[in-house]
């Protein structure tokens, strides 16, 4: 027998994150969003690269950047790096056995001890202060 | 290379650190007015601050640790073969250390201020 389990579903069923609840979407998120911070993060590199240019060429990317689009881009980064790191936190203390519960005898209908309503609630929270993060960078960069 | 264990308390640990530090990072650029910060000359003048250099190398090495541990977990995650866990592994490796290097160009040549 095959020592590796084919993944027959591959990307298609990992992109769809309905139909298991809450932790679920939080799952998928945690991984969308670090994809988009790590691109978010190269591009970044590169673009403060361009100081090695002189004023000329940092102020023609300042011009590429300083837009509404820009802005609304990084409002995105924003919520996601919020978001990341408040579910971030999340795992790790779930990972530590903080939040999970005790282990008890699995009894009908069979939820899981480790996806209490605590856990529900940090992600609903961490959701929800992305929000509030993403409108306090709006606030700031639109207001100028 | 490391065991399982060992590398998640590296994810973890870089992405503790790179949320403090990019916290400070951000409250820099709040230090005046957000357009202001990131004029040429202001920008130069954080780069000379040789404490701010090394918050900003401390950030690239976390974030970059921390970001391609992440993307080669999730690959690994979509599919599994010792070929493959050894290309997605030393690529994302690969990766991290021409990130850094390319971004360690940046900030050591423009705080010793070879521009």
């Amino acid at each position: 027998m095959n020592k590796f389990q084919k993944n027959r579903s591959g990307i298609k069923s990992w992109l769809n994150p309905w139909g298991y609840g809450i932790e679920r979407i939080a799952y998928w998120l945690m991984r969308i969003t670090g994809i988009g911070l790590l691109i978010y993060f190269i591009i970044h590199i590169y673009e403060t690269s361009s100081i090695l240019d002189g004023k000329a060429a940092w102020n023609k990317m300042l011009e590429l950047t300083q837009t509404t689009e820009g802005h609304i881009i990084l409002m995105i980064v924003i919520g996601m790096s919020t978001f990341h790191a408040i579910n971030g936190i999340r795992i790790m203390l779930g990972h530590g056995g903080i939040g999970v519960g005790k282990p008890g005898r699995p009894d009908y209908p069979y939820l899981p001890k480790s996806q209490n309503m605590k856990n529900k609630l940090c992600i609903y929270a961490a959701i929800g202060l992305a929000a509030l993060a993403m409108l306090y960078g709006a606030e700031i960069m639109f207001s100028e | 290379m490391f065991k399982e264990s060992v590398v998640m308390k590296i994810h973890y640990s870089t992405a503790l650190g790179s949320v403090a530090l990019v916290a400070i990072h951000i409250m820099f650029r709040l230090t005046q007015n957000f357009h202001d910060s990131l004029q040429f000359d202001n920008v130069l003048i954080n780069y000379s601050i040789l404490s701010y250099s090394i918050l900003l190398e401390s950030i690239l090495i976390l974030i970059s640790i921390h970001g391609f541990n992440g993307l080669r977990i999730i690959l690994l995650e979509l599919n599994q073969g010792k070929i493959y866990e050894n290309i997605v592994t030393y690529g994302c490796l690969a990766s991290m250390i021409v990130l850094i290097t390319y971004g360690s160009r940046t900030i050591l040549m423009t705080s010793m201020g070879m521009i």
